[in-house]
């Protein structure tokens, strides 16, 4: 049924809630080598790991803040690293049963959906709440057949011979500033491996919460598959809204090795007080498949191009992602797609809405390197810009170094065309529910993608953005 | 094997490096425990200067300032992304003070 257009804003108060602070550490806001070797010794790491969180909080110093567009530079301007707590321990460690979860941290995970979506439809759940992972869990039929779903700092402490095997060598520490600083201070992520032929054919799931004001997150995630298996991975992510900024940074590895097919599914829905400044990269080995299902929707400044590196012939990537940013709200996301071998083929589709004040931009990259031959390269980003304060820029990249190659760019940036809304109108519905029905129809190609709960639950978030965009 | 001089051993000491602008082909002199290695210094990513690079004896590396992939001095290659194509290594010796790379690779 229609509703009447209101002059709501987005309702964020499902995931808005907060929590009482009530943490077994807390480290004092700033960022120092003090911080770091604290960190590191709490969690009992080994000395490789505290050398290389060491190396990388040089490398973070030494970085500028990197010029990436007029937008972005005022608003980077404003993170300040010295008001940011990097560390908070808010449980003893990752419990598998969620009756062990310290009862304020099971309350939130409640409110959220978590126990009862693990009890309906995914094959593992982990639950990061502030700097660490409170709550791990794996059915048991797949840890039968080898799979490893686990925290990352509990897979550096069982599997530590793999995690070192793999660990930065796809994101090095120095690769950004972002990338340098998650490194010297990472903390809990997900770590999965799945084993050569093996298919998880239901998805797991991580959910990153952040509770506490001027909060740091630095999860670490690490993904191999093996030649021949499949996985599907969810991560949701949201925080209450404070009136000072906090920082999101994440980074995540992931290698599918020959013939492996992976999907990597993102809702974003952090608090606009957040900075999400994350790091994602994949490398897809010979007919390797990656996908890529980004929708980012929260957030003060999104900044994200998860790439794909397609290193063996046949191997395929995909990102399909989209970016909704209302008031104060800048989402800057795209992908990148690099062609090392031949007749690897990519797509990226990207889908942008931007209203009230909302700033979107698709940054990308296309590349295909000399020997590439056969490639295919499938670009295609749409822009959509709700009202005259709105506004949508696209950057994208093409690096060809090889003649034996086919790509296609498409890009188009508009506003909802009268003609559509008085179809709609003609039809009965008002003005309102028909502005709706033509976004929902405009990121369809995103939403048909996730399983049905995750989309239901985004077209329901993007119906409340909607709502009092009219009059 | 044609060869040329391209500066003395006393420009790359133990543990040094030294950039060398040879025509178009800068090159990087590595100097490991003694052994010298070279590679063409620009690195195959994003074209900075691997001479500027931090060196890693035991890895027996140089990570590239900009984006740290770390090349193999052996062979070239980089052993993390985002670099991923190899840079070039040329044979390099001392005869007494004097250090020379082999020609032919230097002039192609």
């Amino acid at each position: 049924m229609a509703s009447e257009p209101t002059n709501l804003e987005f309702d964020y108060t499902k995931y808005g809630f907060r929590q009482e602070e009530n943490y077994l550490f807390k480290a004092p806001v700033g960022l120092s080598e003090k911080v770091v070797r604290e960190l590191s010794g709490m969690k009992n790491e080994p000395e490789w790991m505290l050398k290389r969180r060491l190396k990388a909080l040089e490398i973070f110093y030494k970085k500028p803040t990197p010029l990436v567009g007029m937008w972005a530079n005022h608003e980077l301007a404003e993170l300040d690293y010295d008001k940011i707590h990097y560390f908070v321990r808010a449980g003893e460690k990752p419990q598998s049963d969620w009756d062990a979860v310290p009862i304020e941290i099971k309350n939130t995970f409640e409110r959220l959906g978590i126990p009862e979506a693990e009890r309906k439809f995914l094959a593992g759940v982990g639950a990061q709440y502030e700097s660490e992972v409170v709550y791990h869990s794996l059915r048991e039929e797949w840890s039968k057949l080898g799979v490893i779903f686990l925290d990352t700092d509990s897979a550096l402490r069982e599997y530590p011979e793999m995690f070192k095997e793999y660990f930065g060598t796809i994101i090095p520490a120095a690769d950004n500033k972002y990338a340098a600083l998650n490194t010297a201070v990472w903390s809990g992520g997900s770590f999965v491996y799945v084993p050569a032929g093996v298919k998880v054919d239901i998805p797991l799931q991580a959910y990153f919460r952040i509770n506490a004001e001027n909060m740091g997150q630095f999860e670490r995630t690490l993904i191999i598959i093996e030649e021949g298996a499949e996985a599907h991975y969810i991560e949701g992510c949201t925080a209450p809204i404070y009136s000072t900024n906090s920082l999101h940074s994440a980074v995540v590895e992931i290698v599918i090795k020959k013939g492996g097919k992976f999907r990597y599914t993102t809702i974003q829905n952090w608090a606009n007080n957040i900075f999400n400044l994350v790091t994602k990269r994949a490398v897809a080995h010979e007919e390797a498949s990656m996908e890529w299902v980004d929708g980012n929707i929260g957030s003060k400044l999104t900044m994200k191009y998860p790439s794909v590196y397609l290193m063996g012939r046949k191997a395929r990537g995909e990102v399909l992602s989209i970016a909704y940013a209302g008031k104060g709200q800048h989402q800057d996301a795209g992908a990148k797609m690099v062609h090392i071998a031949p007749e690897t083929t990519s797509r990226i589709t990207n889908k942008s809405v931007s209203k009230n004040g909302g700033k979107t931009t698709y940054r990308g990259l296309a590349k295909v390197a000399p020997g590439a031959y056969g490639a295919k390269v499938n670009v295609n980003c749409d822009a959509l810009i709700l009202d005259e304060r709105s506004a949508s820029d696209t950057i994208p990249f093409i690096e060809i170094e090889e003649d034996r190659c086919t790509l296609a760019h498409e890009a188009t940036v508009g506003r909802i065309g009268a003609e559509q809304l008085f179809y709609l109108m003609s039809r009965g519905l008002k003005e309102a529910d028909a502005l709706s029905m033509i976004v929902l129809g405009f990121m369809e190609p995103f939403t048909r993608e996730l399983p049905m709960e995750y989309a239901v639950e985004l077209n329901r978030l993007i119906q409340m953005e909607m709502e009092g965009s009219v009059g | 094997m044609p060869a040329i001089q391209i500066g003395s051993l006393a420009d790359v000491p133990d543990g040094g490096v030294h950039r060398f602008d040879l025509g178009s082909v800068p090159l990087a002199v590595f100097n490991v425990g003694g052994i010298l290695y070279a590679l063409a210094d620009t690195c195959s990513h994003a074209n900075a200067s691997l001479s500027a690079g931090e060196v890693d004896a035991d890895e027996v590396c140089v990570a590239c300032p900009l984006h740290g992939s770390p090349f193999d001095l052996r062979s070239g290659k980089p052993r993390t992304l985002p670099a991923f194509a190899p840079v070039a290594t040329y044979k390099v010796w001392a005869e007494g003070d004097a250090l020379f790379v082999e020609y032919s690779t230097l002039i192609t």
